[in-house]
């Protein structure tokens, strides 16, 4: 009798300690704003799943830090991580460090500069920036040809902090779309980085302004510098209707902007989705099942005309 | 009759020997930046920097680009002068930034508009209670916050005796990890109207500057900016001729403190959101506004006037980088030389201005 029961009770913990997986999550900073939707989208996701435990980290812009927080989470043994890099291009000795301890490890959000050799047991997960810059652009070139200015367009840009692989794709991306023979008739008057801050937006947009140039077009890397040029070009006195602007990220302030017809373009990021979807891949990984070792969720373009499926 | 110029004991007043103010120095170091940006400019850009070269404006200055130049300092210039006083005691204050950012979240949560556009506030922090209270609640919330550090400073500083720079770094990194937990790390927008008011326009400015003469005649004549001096020439004769250092020095920080909240105010209402990232090296280039405006780190010397002036050369600079288009890169590494670069033109004139007495 004693036996049977013993090995019941033996039984049923082995069961419940092999549904519970540990998860080691360092996201880059917590002070971000699309960083805290991605967040939030994981640790909501977690809950809908019996016996994950998910540990979040703040690397805080650091590097090092992140890369100890991967020492200390295989340390403590953990069944899968999953990193923000807050370095894009430092991903080579993470994936390094993660590998030779056993552990799957799952890059969410930033783009890792060793996508295309990841190891075996590594995946990631995000959204392909290619696309943000672009159609944000593309979007702007056709609202300033519906403007009737076709002939000549002139814009400004406000870029991201530079060390950021998205502040520089977007960049990019901008300045491809400008330079296709569709878009062409836009030039680029300056580009200067407000480090994503609506604050530096602000005062950058109004020392633009005081230069006396004329312009039709702000692009942000992102919506707070936008909405940041916005705030500035007000103070100016100068009306939103002359002026195209697009942002990225479709925050709610910007949504709110875009409603007052402030904003003209943004792109949404399914940040809380690619959240989510990098907790399943690595409980995947963590389980020995195949993946998709890229998985590119797709941006969607926020204008005016379909602002209220975002809202 | 004696001479005018005679004095008692036989000393003579020889007007030869006159010293210049140390703030001489410092205007004479912002001159010449702005000098070096209207030759650049001229010769880059073929625009003047600070002259209305295109005839837009009525005066002769470009008064947009006057505007933005001391507009973008005014935020950080606040700070600038509560750290004035702090390093005046021979003290530091790393936590400014910090205390921004906590104090920008709390106040903004108190400052909330209820109806957005139509739509109810979809970045509301309390239940609807607590949305469209009077514009005092939050600049009250905001104060009572930076006070509130202040004192948590002071009282470290001046009680247990460690050194300035751990206690404000302690302060520093608690308070931003308090500002990241008010909220998860969401930023809060949408404030009332009337909180929106403070710092609109030219706002910051009219704050920072009535904010900066009441302090030059509190550090001039009175005598809690005589002890402020006392205390940092030389603590303990300053003990000993009866002051009060320790409930000065809580004073001191508690002011620092405070002003910091009045800055996350103004910047707050400015930017018409709190965001948990506000403030982060505001309080280094705090530090660098005073010490350029030839206050030394030592304690005991230094101006309300010279901070000013310190703020006008980073709004300068600034503006300058973007007046001549340069390239992001080079913009903070040539920013680190010009600090340098003044600080060591105010001591060699200093020194100069020593040896000749």
């Amino acid at each position: 009798m004693k036996k049977i029961l013993l090995t019941a009770s033996i039984a049923a913990l082995m069961t419940s300690t092999a549904m519970a997986a540990t998860i080691g999550v360092s996201v880059a900073r917590f002070d971000d704003n699309g960083l805290t939707v991605m967040r939030n989208g994981m640790t909501e996701h977690a809950k809908t799943i019996d016996g994950l435990d998910l540990q979040v980290e703040d690397a805080t812009d650091d590097v090092a830090k992140q890369l100890d927080q991967i020492n200390n989470f295989v340390a403590s043994g953990v069944d899968a991580i999953i990193i923000n890099a807050v370095d894009t291009n430092a991903t080579e000795a993470m994936s390094r460090a993660a590998a030779d301890a056993g552990v799957p490890l799952v890059y969410v959000n930033r783009q890792p500069i060793n996508m295309d050799s990841l190891p075996e047991n590594q995946a990631f997960v995000a959204s392909n920036e290619i696309e943000s810059g672009t159609l944000a652009a593309f979007r702007m070139c056709q609202d300033l040809r519906a403007q009737g200015k076709s002939g000549g367009a002139r814009a400004y840009m406000l870029m991201g902090q530079l060390s950021n692989q998205a502040a520089v794709q977007r960049s990019k991306d901008f300045e491809d779309v400008i330079g296709m023979d569709m878009c062409n008739f836009i030039t680029l008057i300056d580009k200067q980085t407000a480090e994503w801050s609506r604050d530096k937006a602000q005062d950058l947009m109004t020392n633009w302004i005081s230069s006396g140039e004329e312009f039709d077009a702000v692009f942000g890397n992102n919506d707070e510098m936008a909405i940041g040029a916005i705030q500035a070009m007000k103070a100016a006195g100068i009306s939103m209707d002359d002026v195209v602007v697009g942002g990225v990220d479709a925050t709610q302030d910007a949504l709110v902007a875009m409603k007052a017809g402030e904003m003209d373009v943004t792109v949404f990021q399914d940040l809380a989705g690619q959240g989510a979807g990098s907790i399943d891949t690595a409980l995947k990984l963590a389980n020995g099942e195949e993946v998709d070792q890229t998985v590119f969720i797709p941006f969607k373009l926020v204008t005016p005309e379909n602002i209220d499926d975002f809202l | 009759m004696a001479d005018s110029q005679d004095g008692i004991g036989g000393l003579v007043f020889d007007k030869s020997k006159r010293t210049w103010p140390n703030e001489i120095n410092v205007f004479v170091a912002l001159i010449l930046i702005i000098v070096i940006f209207e030759a650049l400019g001229a010769m880059i850009m073929g625009q003047s920097f600070l002259f209305d070269s295109k005839d837009r404006f009525d005066s002769v200055f470009n008064e947009a680009r006057l505007k933005i130049i001391i507009l973008q300092v005014s935020i950080i210039g606040i700070i600038a002068l509560g750290v004035t006083q702090v390093i005046i005691t021979g003290g530091i204050d790393l936590s400014s930034g910090s205390v921004v950012g906590v104090t920008a979240m709390i106040a903004m949560s108190f400052a909330q508009v209820s109806e957005v556009n139509g739509i109810p506030n979809p970045k509301a922090v309390f239940g609807p209670g607590l949305m469209d209270l009077p514009i005092l609640v939050p600049i009250l919330v905001g104060l009572g916050c930076g006070l509130f550090a202040g004192l948590v400073n002071g009282f470290m500083v001046a009680y247990t005796k460690i050194p300035p720079f751990i206690a404000t770094l302690g302060m520093m990194v608690s308070a931003r990890g308090a500002a990241k937990w008010w909220t998860s790390g969401r930023p809060v927008s949408f404030p009332t109207e009337e909180y929106a008011s403070i710092g609109a326009g030219m706002m910051p400015v009219i704050i920072f500057v009535t904010l900066a003469i009441l302090f030059y005649f509190v550090m001039k004549y009175t005598v809690y900016g005589k002890h402020t001096y006392a205390i940092g020439s030389n603590e303990d004769a300053a003990r000993m001729s009866g002051i009060n250092v320790t409930r000065h020095k809580v004073l001191v920080y508690s002011i620092a403190g405070m002003l910091a909240g009045i800055s996350a105010i103004v910047l707050t209402s400015k930017n018409l959101t709190a965001q948990s990232g506000m403030g982060i090296i505001y309080e280094l280039d705090a530090i660098a506004m005073a010490v350029i405006g030839g206050v030394s780190l030592s304690g005991g010397r230094g101006s309300i006037v010279g901070t000013v002036i310190g703020a006008l050369i980073f709004g300068v600079i600034i503006s300058g980088f973007t007046f001549l288009r340069l390239d992001a890169y080079y913009q903070e590494m040539v920013k680190g030389g010009i600090i340098v670069g003044a600080v060591v033109l105010d001591q060699w004139r200093q020194r100069r201005a020593a040896a000749r007495v």
